[in-house]
């Protein structure tokens, strides 16, 4: 009796771990396996952290009522870029060069490149960092990592501390796709608190990275967080990897 | 007369590009040929842009020895400008080719001086840059050409540049005279830059006083994470060696600090000395043969405000400048030539040569120390710029208060006003040629 009652309860243990382990191999984990900093790698990767990118971003601000528009070539290599300004013809040929976290913007007729810091504005919600590729992998940590859902996608949430004084925002909430690791949504906070704006992000484009096709945003929707009507669209195009040479980077080579 | 027909011939040129351009899409459905793949290679690297500038200047002289009753410098009360500035490029494989032909009319009329009730009509044809590079390997570049090189992170002047005085900060309608460089450019990796320069002729500039000399540079570049320094060791002919460097840091995603500066060793400036002639002193480059260390160091840190607009200040240090005796001396040489200005030989050509010499006595800042302060707020509801500056000389008191408005109208019209208001008396730096000076324009760009 003892020895049925033994091999019955061995069946059932050997059916509950079996049930368990079925349950935890078919579903995915709560939390993910990937560390915080690798998800954020991989979202970085979908906005422009590739080695070499040429993309262009059409601008579109609603600021008091007031509509205006930029359109822009970006070349991209790593953290470096060079944003060249082809529409309205009112700035056609400025030049807005970051090398990693120093920038340089350069107006046709005066020669002189000029030293800028990125929380200057670019043009409507944006700043001059915001057009960059993004490293957030590198100068964010993520304080806390939990579940969310965006437009009933579920997401990682990642709360974001700068790591360092030279980045844009002090604090970020970042929701991240579980399913296609790219960043959805975001919120952008001073040092204080203050919530400065928010965006969210589309992901029509697509570049094959090592073979393999990868999402690469198509659209950045940032909302002043004061002013809910000022609104400004960055709609990316014409995206295509190509090798970007150091000559691209070269302040000594750009100014013509 | 050759540069009016080339600058017709570009501006010709131009929709004749753009046409055959876009005819040159719709020919290539119909015949694929090598021909039209070399068209679509030369038309997806052609550049242009076209601008028109049209702006009137009024100005007042000031009151001051160095332009007594303005015969010197016979500046306009009143003048009225229309400048064309196409700027047309091709990239053509590793060729890389450029041109900025200028056409300039210009009409002026004077208040003060000889020439008080004159007006005149003025038409000038030039090209004010233009550049022939070639790519030797993906790393070596190798160009001739006429340039406005400008470098340094400066607003008030860049002290590193032995080519340039003027960083075309005061004014940024104006464009800055370009002269004649050839250049080899090697980078070396993507953080170094070496560059030899030789700067070989004056091209636009107008040297008025001296005569052009011939400077050849070194010029090392290193740009890191988060900063970037330069050094420049350069050689003028018939002069001396000259060690410029710049650098800055973006200290935090709204700071910039930054720096800039040259040593040489003693100085061709010209300072006032005893002299045995009727105005009792002469200007004489004294510390030509000193071999100590002479130099001009700025120092300067800029900040973003969240709301937008972005702070400068900056502080300079200019050895070679004139101390207060030498300031006392230089004034009252000025004052002894322009009393003798409307006399006639040999006193008057004494008097235009010692205010020729006193007018550009080779000094970049006139005195030792400088304090500038700059507000500056880009892009407000994306149509407005404003920059205010203040530049104060803190051994004369005397200062400089530009301004430059810019108001977008539309995707192709720009209006804008630069002005500046000087104060001091006429013996002082800022005091010393304009009272004051007020542009307002229009600027179209196609």
């Amino acid at each position: 009796m003892n020895f049925k009652f033994q091999v019955s309860s061995f069946k059932l243990m050997a059916l509950l771990v079996m049930v368990v382990s079925g349950i935890a191999f078919h579903t995915k984990p709560l939390i993910a396996d990937i560390s915080p900093k690798k998800i954020l790698s991989m979202a970085d990767e979908a906005r422009g952290n590739v080695e070499g990118i040429e993309w262009e971003i059409k601008i579109e601000s609603i600021e008091n009522g007031r509509k205006q528009f930029r359109t822009l070539k970006i070349k991209a290599r790593d953290f470096n870029s060079l944003a060249e300004f082809l529409l309205p013809p009112k700035v056609k040929g400025r030049k807005l060069l970051m090398i990693d976290r120093n920038m340089w913007f350069i107006k046709p007729g005066l020669r002189k490149p000029v030293p800028i810091s990125p929380r200057q504005k670019l043009m409507g919600g944006a700043s001059n960092g915001d057009i960059a590729s993004t490293n957030y992998a590198g100068d964010y940590e993520a304080t806390s990592v939990s579940e969310d859902t965006v437009n009933e996608e579920l997401c990682y949430l990642l709360d974001l501390i700068a790591s360092n004084k030279k980045v844009t925002y002090d604090r970020i909430r970042y929701w991240i796709s579980k399913e296609r690791l790219v960043g959805v949504k975001s919120e952008f906070f001073t040092v204080s608190g203050k919530m400065l704006k928010s965006a969210t992000f589309e992901y029509g484009n697509s570049i094959l990275i090592q073979g393999k096709p990868k999402p690469f945003v198509s659209k950045m929707v940032i909302t002043d967080a004061i002013v809910k009507s000022n609104v400004t669209t960055m709609n990316y195009s014409k995206v295509k990897l190509k090798k970007i040479p150091d000559s691209t980077f070269n302040l000594n080579l750009l100014v013509r | 007369m050759r540069i009016r027909v080339l600058f017709i011939a570009c501006l010709l040129f131009l929709p004749t590009f753009s046409i055959a351009t876009e005819l040159g899409s719709v020919t290539e459905r119909v015949e694929e040929t090598e021909s039209s793949g070399l068209r679509d290679e030369l038309s997806e690297g052609f550049e242009y842009s076209m601008r028109f500038l049209t702006f009137g200047t009024c100005q007042k002289v000031a009151d001051s020895s160095q332009n007594p009753n303005n015969d010197f410098f016979q500046i306009p009360r009143y003048s009225t400008e229309l400048e064309i500035r196409p700027d047309l490029r091709l990239t053509f494989r590793r060729l890389d080719l450029s041109v900025k032909p200028r056409m300039n009319l210009e009409w002026n009329a004077w208040e003060d001086g000889v020439r008080e009730g004159d007006t005149d009509w003025d038409d000038d044809w030039f090209i004010n840059e233009w550049l022939a590079r070639l790519q030797m390997t993906e790393n070596l570049f190798v160009s001739y050409g006429r340039e406005n090189l400008q470098w340094g992170p400066s607003y008030l002047f860049s002290p590193s540049n032995p080519f340039f005085r003027d960083n075309g900060r005061s004014n940024p309608k104006r464009e800055v005279p370009g002269m004649d460089f050839a250049r080899l450019v090697w980078l070396p990796g993507m953080s170094w830059t070496i560059s030899f320069i030789a700067n070989l002729d004056e091209g636009r500039q107008e040297f008025r006083f001296y005569e052009f000399d011939k400077i050849y540079a070194l010029k090392l570049d290193y740009t890191g994470q988060e900063a970037y320094t330069t050094m420049i060791l350069s050689h003028q002919e018939s002069d001396r060696n000259r060690l410029g460097a710049f650098g800055g840091w973006t200290a935090t995603d709204a700071l910039l600090i930054y720096g800039e500066g040259t040593i040489s060793r003693g100085t061709n400036a010209l300072y006032p000395k005893n002299a045995d002639n009727p105005f009792g002193a002469s200007m004489v480059a004294v510390d030509d043969e000193d071999s100590s260390l002479k130099g001009t160091i700025l120092a300067g840190g800029s900040y973003t405000l969240e709301v937008g607009p972005t702070l400068t200040v900056e502080y300079a240090y200019n050895s070679p400048g004139y101390s207060d005796d030498q300031a006392k001396a230089y004034y009252q040489l000025r004052q002894a030539a322009a009393d003798a200005y409307t006399l006639s030989a040999p006193m008057g050509d004494l008097s235009r040569l010692t205010l020729s010499r006193t007018a550009d006595p080779k000094l970049r800042f006139l005195r030792q120390n400088y304090v500038m302060f700059q507000y500056q707020h880009n892009n407000i509801q994306d149509v407005l710029n404003l920059t205010f500056r203040w530049t104060q000389n803190l051994d004369d008191s005397s200062g400089q208060f530009i301004y430059i408005v810019e108001y977008f109208v539309g995707d192709h019209a720009q209006l804008f006003s630069i002005g500046s208001i000087n104060s001091g008396s006429g013996d002082t730096e800022f005091g010393t040629i304009l009272d004051y000076q007020w542009m307002i324009g229009l600027e179209y760009t196609f």
